[in-house]
């Protein structure tokens, strides 16, 4: 008989760490993403993540690719939030190429831009009440809402996830001429759905006790590794580039940057949802002061040439900072396209925000960065 | 040394922050873009970061251009969370030698950046924590896809259109 070995306190059992791959295709990773965890019993110690299953090599693609041909690309890198992700495209070939955008069409890109917030947003409530736990109820509730928006989306350009309305120098055509009903209509559903997820997951004990204080990481982390958008403000960070370098109409709006006080899971979700009441106050003062006019400039050149110089644009997109730096040596097409995403930095703090976390816990880690796998590989 | 106006920008603090490392700036779109050479630019950078009145403690976006025949420029682009400013750095590697000190040690957040930059353009910094290829599959480490002499796609090869292609190579 071999005998077994004693546990003291002093001398612990000798424990192997286990591997375990998620995904990349596994439902919790939103996409093709897979990350490898190194386990002690249910403790993770070690994330390492492995990214690049949904490269498509956008820019190297939009390099080839006249300036207006590029926009339906940018669509792609960012498909939960296009017309953010176009935004920074145009208004970077709008600064090399010098136009100047219209009064109406900047009003109209600050509707749409915030309107895709809120249904980004929503698909996060959905997708994150999943990765906490709760099945069916808020991810039906979150479409019901997004399916809205996306019916409005539709109705203005012709397509429901990939818009390609936002161009150089303005917008594709104009909206329709119900449109501000039609947005007052789908801002009413909004208030009462984000009303709803307040009362079905804010307020839920269970849905705070799986969230609350975990996947902290501090402010002075965050900003070393380059994260943005709600996952750094949830950090006490108050960096938006709405408020902070304001582009569009910002600047003449009257709305407040949402700033988390922990860090930690329940924050980065609860900033989010702060920061959608704060996107319906923004439409609803856009809607008073869209007037009628053009929606491209008078003398829009046929041929779109930009300037030899290089520029670096940034908004703030759903998730963070959506930045175009686009290189021109002169011509119809951009020398260098880089899109930085804002996932992409996120996601780089998620070892971090995941060690010394149980394994399900490091699961809702990951939902709260909402990444989307299509602008982290691009 | 500057070649344009630069009165009405952050150029000045900059200029004093970098005392000791050869500068030289010109006025960009929006920011004030600066060129350090390759051997001085991580001390430049983090001379940058802790400046006290400048403080660029934010890294938003690291990355490379092809310029060809005149080498691969590496560009950073800075901000500062507390002052709001921002700052675009360059330096140029030459074709023969594309080595370059890693910014890992300045910022964290630059790991996965450079590994990109380090995959595309073959680029390679010195003392990189984690030098594996991040988008690429990790036996691809002899070809960089966003180099200007590499064609958009194999199919362009076969009918001759590569868009990396001499008009001879055709």
């Amino acid at each position: 008989m071999v005998a077994s070995p004693q546990a003291t306190p002093e001398h612990e059992f000798e424990t192997q760490d286990l591997l375990i791959n998620v995904g990349p295709q596994h439902p919790s990773t939103h996409g093709v993403f897979r990350m490898v965890l190194t386990i002690d019993g249910e403790v993770v110690k070690d994330v390492v993540p492995y990214i690049g299953y949904l490269h498509r090599g956008a820019e190297k693609l939009c390099e080839t690719m006249d300036f207006r041909q590029g926009i339906g690309f940018m669509d792609r890198t960012e498909y939960l939030a296009a017309h953010n992700a176009e935004l920074s495209y145009v208004m970077a070939v709008e600064a090399l190429a010098g136009l100047e955008v219209p009064e109406r069409a900047q009003w109209i890109r600050t509707i749409l831009c915030e309107l895709n917030r809120l249904s980004s947003h929503f698909m996060f409530l959905g997708a994150f009440g999943i990765d906490v736990g709760v099945f069916g109820t808020p991810f039906i509730y979150a479409w019901r809402e997004r399916e809205a928006i996306i019916d409005l989306f539709e109705e203005i350009s012709g397509d429901r996830m990939m818009y390609a309305y936002f161009r150089p120098g303005g917008l594709a055509w104009d909206v329709p001429l119900n449109f501000k009903e039609r947005v007052r209509e789908v801002l009413k559903s909004t208030r009462q759905g984000i009303r709803d997820f307040d009362e079905l997951l804010t307020q839920n004990e269970i849905f705070r006790a799986r969230t609350e204080g975990i996947g902290y990481i501090s402010a002075e982390d965050a900003i070393d590794w380059g994260m943005s958008g709600p996952s750094i403000r949830a950090s006490g960070v108050p960096l938006d580039v709405r408020r902070d370098e304001p582009y569009l109409k910002y600047a003449e709006l009257d709305f407040d940057v949402i700033v988390g006080e922990n860090g930690d899971v329940f924050d980065r979700y609860y900033c989010r949802m702060l920061e959608m009441h704060e996107s319906v106050k923004i439409i609803e003062q856009c809607l008073e002061r869209l007037q009628p006019g053009l929606i491209v400039p008078d003398k829009m050149p046929r041929m779109l040439r930009a300037a030899p110089g290089e520029v670096y644009i940034r908004t703030e997109a759903p998730r963070g900072e959506y930045g175009i730096y686009m290189v021109s040596k002169g011509g119809n097409r951009p020398y260098r396209l880089k899109v930085r995403s804002a996932c992409l930095s996120n996601l780089q703090a998620l070892r971090q925000m995941s060690v010394d976390q149980y394994i399900a816990d490091a699961i809702i880690v990951l939902g709260s960065i909402d990444i989307v796998l299509s602008e982290v590989d691009r | 040394m500057t070649t344009q106006d630069l009165t009405g920008t952050i150029w000045a603090e900059v200029d004093r922050a970098l005392a000791g490392v050869t500068v030289r700036a010109e006025r960009g779109v929006l920011d004030v873009i600066v060129f350090i050479p390759r051997d001085e630019v991580v001390r430049g950078l983090r001379a940058l970061k802790r400046d006290a009145g400048l403080s660029f403690d934010y890294l938003r976006c690291l990355t490379a251009v092809d310029n060809e025949a005149e080498g691969i420029d590496v560009v950073y682009h800075l901000y500062s969370t507390t002052k709001k400013h921002n700052l675009t750095v360059k330096t140029t590697l030459p074709n023969d030698d594309l080595t370059l000190d890693t910014a890992t040690t300045v910022w964290r957040g630059a790991n996965w950046l450079e590994r990109e930059t380090a995959e595309m353009f073959g680029v390679r910094f010195r003392g990189h924590p984690d030098p594996r290829t991040l988008l690429m599959p990790e036996d691809m480490d002899d070809t960089f896809p966003l180099r200007k002499s590499h064609p958009l796609a194999e199919i362009e090869v076969l009918q001759g259109e590569g868009m990396g292609y001499t008009e001879e190579d055709r």
